[in-house]
């Protein structure tokens, strides 16, 4: 699969190159922070995972609308593929967070707004997997999930709105007027870094992933009609 | 436009006259309401002093969960009948379906905020009558019943049906539950509008949002 497709694995090899060197900056160009010590370099890949995590449900609904407008399978299997990356990334986000907030706020979990509602988010497409579990034929399959990728996007930005109408102890960098986590010229360096190569990384995964749902939706259909052409048999017979 | 009305109008009543002739979906919410309300007791010591804090919580969880039997079966009369053909070839625009089914759940939601309150208030001893909480249950009814019927209208085509509603409707809400909870808690324990009236305008946006978003892809929640 690798050699068929020349820009592909370009894009792999790069992608790859560029998680190597965002490591290797996180942990040699990224000075020690000085209150949080060590623990404060997780956040490095902490911020790029839910960056991408965030992006690859907005791809979903943007895939989303794309099918219902030109009824192609391929946006499908791309929404599809979004969200699978999306909970994988959202999951790194929350357990390189935990890794985090053990030293930081001596507990592994809290009720914190902005948790919680990530967590939620999470759960908004897991229910999206489960619809598509719950149903068989492979376009009405594609249009409920596309309908649910939209409206379930439609309600992130607005729990993410009430949730900063709470209070959040949750560090900010954009946006917070708090200097709870002020950063150095090389912190941004290596923040850019990270959130380069994560994108670069999900796209590439994205593409694969994607490759991979269109063989599976083929190899569904031949299956249907294989099934269809023996039981036609049989009633000829 | 005149059509379009007439259709809304038409199949509210229809559904409102089949619900009250045999009014098994409100008397099963209503009961269920009223269970919760007595689990809560148990599962919540409300002692009087945190009582009003905690009344707009458990007020709108036990509507949102009684809520759901009603939005199962919303769609159910067609799904089982096999009148969804006949739905959509007698109204003149497919969100005519979509807007009288949301306004059939709104007003059943209604119907069962209108009977918790006053039980709520006579089992708890704290009157719960005021208008500014009546008017954010209000919103609160509207954003619920309006992805709740979109929702519901997926969910009733699908293998897992009444399982997979509240699964997927929950998460969504989440914006509504916590806007409700933050103003009604705020308005029982007098606070000015002042300190609620960014979690009402949330409601109302989130309502909007939802209703016109649902408006645009209802048709293919029901047609190829």
């Amino acid at each position: 699969m690798l050699s068929e497709n020349k820009p592909l694995k370009l894009l792999f090899f790069l992608s790859v190159g560029l998680i190597l060197a965002a490591f290797a900056m996180v942990l040699f160009y990224a000075p020690v922070e000085q209150t949080m010590g060590l623990v404060q370099k997780v956040f490095y890949f902490h911020m790029s995972a839910a960056w991408v995590g965030m992006l690859a449900f907005l791809v979903a609904a943007v895939c989303g609308v794309l099918y219902l407008a030109k009824k192609e399978l391929v946006y499908d299997a791309a929404a599809f593929s979004a969200v699978e990356m999306g909970l994988l990334f959202t999951a790194i986000a929350t357990f390189t967070g935990m890794i985090w907030a053990e030293p930081i706020w001596n507990t592994w979990w809290t009720w914190d707004p902005r948790l919680t509602t990530m967590t939620i988010m999470a759960f908004t497409y897991i229910a999206y997997l489960l619809l598509r579990r719950g149903i068989d034929e492979p376009v009405k399959r594609a249009r409920f999930g596309a309908i649910y990728a939209i409206i379930g996007f439609a309600s992130v930005p607005l729990t993410f709105f009430s949730s900063r109408l709470l209070r959040t102890i949750h560090p900010t960098i954009f946006g917070g007027n708090s200097g709870d986590m002020a950063l150095t010229l090389q912190m941004y360096q290596t923040m850019a870094a990270s959130l380069v190569a994560f994108t670069l990384l999900f796209a590439v995964l994205l593409w694969y992933r994607a490759r991979l749902a269109g063989e599976q939706a083929l190899l569904e259909a031949l299956r249907a009609e294989q099934t269809e052409d023996e039981f036609g048999e049989v009633e000829n017979g | 436009m005149k059509n379009w009305l007439h259709g809304i109008r038409t199949l509210v009543w229809k559904d409102l006259v089949q619900e009250w002739r045999s009014k098994d979906m409100l008397t099963a919410m209503f009961a269920f309401a009223i269970l919760t309300l007595f689990i809560f007791n148990y599962a919540i010591e409300l002692s009087p002093v945190n009582r009003a804090e905690i009344a707009a919580g458990i007020i709108w969880v036990v509507i949102v969960f009684a809520g759901t039997l009603g939005l199962n079966r919303s769609f159910t009369a067609e799904q089982d009948q096999g009148c969804f053909d006949a739905l959509v070839m007698a109204v003149p625009d497919l969100s005519v379906i979509y807007l009288a089914k949301l306004l059939t759940n709104f007003l059943v939601m209604l119907f069962l905020t209108v009977l918790v309150i006053p039980v709520y208030s006579l089992l708890y001893n704290q009157s719960l009558f005021s208008l500014p909480l009546l008017g954010v249950l209000v919103l609160g009814a509207w954003g619920y019943a309006a992805a709740g019927t979109l929702i519901a209208g997926m969910t009733v085509q699908t293998r897992m049906r009444d399982l997979l509603l509240p699964i997927l409707l929950f998460p969504i809400l989440m914006p509504v539950n916590m806007a409700v909870v933050k103003a009604a808690g705020g308005i029982l324990a007098g606070a000015a509008w002042q300190d609620y009236s960014l979690w009402v305008a949330l409601l109302g946006v989130y309502g909007i949002i939802v209703t016109v978003i649902s408006i645009l892809v209802f048709e293919y929640v029901i047609r190829e």
